[in-house]
């Protein structure tokens, strides 16, 4: 049974999420929302639980159809296209619908609210240094590092 | 096709063995060699400037296995060289410089250079002194902390439309002062003169000129943050009377780098290069470290695209600066004034002509969390410093002190011309919030006097003195390896920072 959808893995100098899924989908989606959990997206409108934002809902969406090399780029890919549109229109993603997932391509719907900052730290970019998705009794398990 | 046939092929880098002490040999007190001989993949020896004490601390994250990561760059020559701030970040250590032959094959690395390109410091020295400020301090660090956007993905006041953007983009502080910004002589006061002239906005994405549209004139977060300071000690008369420093004087640093804009371009040309690697033949411990042949296509675009960035980024400290001067007057009145000493960037990649065993070589030389260290009469740093070397700048952690370097002609040979950075982490985030609590640490700042702005407890925990090396020990060591010198030693009085 897996018990955690992410968690923060100590780094020297930046910030290292491992993310569980029963489901590559599922770990997409943890992924996903580990990434704009760990830098704590600030909106009035929404309350803290465990020190995690919850939204009642989500309203801004953004399509995403993305092709990699492989399924590892397609992480980093994805959650990189997330953190762009972040940065681009001032919005935190919570939530994805998605609707294909492929070995090295996905097409989804990121959900997201309007953000008036970040109380964490700012991430610069999602890297490829110590990342890995492996599947381990039966849960699917990710390791990614960001530059803050 | 540039000299090598490589398949690409990536090792897990958790599969390499972690270096122990045994591994490493002496060079002197504060030089380390891993040999070339360690791994078959490295092309050249991996030099780490420390003291032994320091070394001890480095062999417990993995930035020792990143720095021989670092030496099976294609093209690399003599050493990839760590510098005493040296700690684990991606690909690259962070204090890491890697210098790769251009016409030999030698590559271009985006991951080497870092997302924050030109992340870097600029310092300025006021007409004022400590005592004089004082009754000041608190209205003026409020002041400048209203004035200054800090925090994660805060916008700023100035915003550009595309062709403003791109001027900027291709020349960099030459443009801002152009605008009103600044005076006409800081430009000269600027590593490269703010402006890299290879710069091409062409080569930069949509998604990151949308980034860095409203960010121009923002401090950001994490370890970004301006000071206020003073002059504590002065070690090299000469050379500080070459920067205008003098004791008491009080100074304003700033710290902080391209933004949304840096990191969109680090991010387009790392996938870029992933997507193209097939092409490049190219062997890699970590895929991080992925890069293009400098001369090849996709290596000229993200030179040019990393220079447009490095242009921002001077722009950006540049306007900022702009703005503590026009607080600086408004609260001490129209006779004071900032000069710009030196703005230096620590995350990026130049085309330099160094010596290696007697024969000038044209290299790409990257600089990751480091910075450039020209000494005496080099023809790239100012009139006013050609007899003392290039002012390099060395901020330390909040609370502790900040040095000015000056640097020496032994380290063109020693370092490729570089310098460390900072102090250097050598504690993660999660540890620093842990051991230190973000309420008491601005209490014990206040204590000693100095001012804090900072919305986020969380932020100033995280930044804590005791999550970084001591800097006395980082600078000794660069001073006794002879890659630069101590001119003063610069204290605190307020800090401003971000989340």
């Amino acid at each position: 049974m897996q018990k955690k959808d992410f968690e923060l893995i100590s780094h020297t100098a930046d910030l290292q999420l491992r993310v569980y899924g029963i489901t590559k989908e599922e770990l997409f989606k943890n992924a996903l929302i580990g990434m704009f959990q760990a830098i704590k997206p600030i909106n009035s409108s929404c309350t803290h639980k465990n020190e995690r934002l919850i939204c009642k809902i989500l309203p801004i969406e953004h399509a995403l159809t993305i092709t990699s090399i492989d399924q590892e780029v397609l992480l980093v890919d994805f959650l990189s296209q997330a953190l762009t549109y972040s940065d681009m229109y001032n919005e935190a993603y919570l939530g994805v619908t998605i609707q294909k997932l492929e070995n090295s391509s996905i097409e989804a719907l990121l959900h997201g609210i309007t953000i008036d900052g970040f109380e964490g730290v700012e991430i610069k970019a999602v890297t490829y240094h110590d990342l890995w998705i492996k599947q381990e009794n039966n849960v699917w398990v990710a390791n990614i590092v960001f530059d803050i | 096709m540039f000299g090598l046939q490589i398949l690409f092929s990536i090792f897990e880098s958790k599969n390499m063995q972690k270096i122990t002490i045994s591994d490493l040999q002496k060079i002197h007190e504060y030089l380390y060699e891993i040999p070339k001989s360690y791994r078959n993949d490295m092309r050249v020896p991996a030099q780490i400037f420390v003291n032994e004490a320091m070394l001890l601390e480095v062999l417990t994250d993995k930035s020792l296995e990143q720095i021989v990561n670092v030496a099976s760059l294609p093209g690399i020559v003599k050493a990839a060289i760590a510098m005493p701030d040296i700690h684990q970040g991606y690909g690259f250590p962070i204090g890491g410089v890697a210098a790769t032959d251009i016409n030999n094959g030698g590559v271009i690395s985006p991951g080497g250079i870092g997302y924050d390109i030109n992340c870097g410091v600029r310092l300025l020295v006021s007409n004022i002194n400590q005592k004089e400020i004082k009754p000041h301090i608190e209205k003026l660090a409020t002041s400048i902390f209203n004035t200054i956007p800090s925090g994660v993905g805060r916008s700023g006041k100035l915003k550009v439309n595309k062709e403003e953007l791109d001027r900027i983009l291709r020349f960099g502080v030459e443009e801002m002062i152009r605008l009103g910004y600044g005076i006409e002589s800081d430009q000269e006061f600027c590593e490269s003169n703010g402006k890299l002239i290879i710069a091409n906005p062409d080569m930069v994405s949509e998604q990151a000129k949308k980034r860095g549209s409203d960010q121009i004139g923002t401090l950001g977060s994490g370890n970004h943050f301006l000071e206020i300071q003073y002059v504590d000690k002065i070690y090299d008369e000469k050379a500080a009377r070459a920067f205008n420093l003098s004791e008491g004087l009080v100074t304003v640093m700033i710290h902080c780098g391209s933004r949304g804009l840096g990191h969109q371009v680090c991010t387009d040309y790392v996938k870029l290069m992933i997507n193209n690697a097939k092409k490049w033949n190219i062997t890699l411990p970590d895929r991080e470290l992925i890069c293009a042949p400098f001369i090849s296509k996709e290596g000229q675009e993200y030179y040019h695209a990393m220079a447009a960035a490095s242009n921002f980024a001077w722009a950006n400290r540049h306007v900022i600066a702009h703005w503590v001067r026009n607080t600086w007057q408004k609260i001490l009145g129209e006779s004071s004034y900032l000069n710009l000493v030196y703005d230096v960037a620590h995350n990026i990649g130049k085309q330099e002509t160094h010596t290696i065993n007697g024969q000038d070589k044209e290299l790409l030389v990257h600089r990751k969390g480091a910075t450039r260290a020209f000494g005496p009469h080099h023809k790239e740093i100012p009139q006013n410093y050609q007899q003392v070397g290039q002012p390099v700048l060395i901020p330390g952690t909040m609370g502790t002190a900040s040095y000015v370097l000056a640097g020496n002609k032994e380290s063109m040979e020693i370092s490729f011309g570089t310098s460390c950075h900072g102090a250097g982490r050598r504690m993660s985030r999660i540890k620093a919030k842990q051991s230190v609590k973000g309420n008491e640490l601005r209490e014990q700042l206040e204590a000693k006097g100095i001012i804090i702005r900072c919305d986020s407890q969380t932020g100033l925990s995280e930044e804590a003195p005791v999550a970084y090396k001591d800097i006395d020990n980082v600078v000794s060591v660069i001073e006794n390896a002879k890659i630069a010198r101590r001119v003063a030693r610069l204290r605190p009085l307020a800090v401003i920072k971000g989340d």
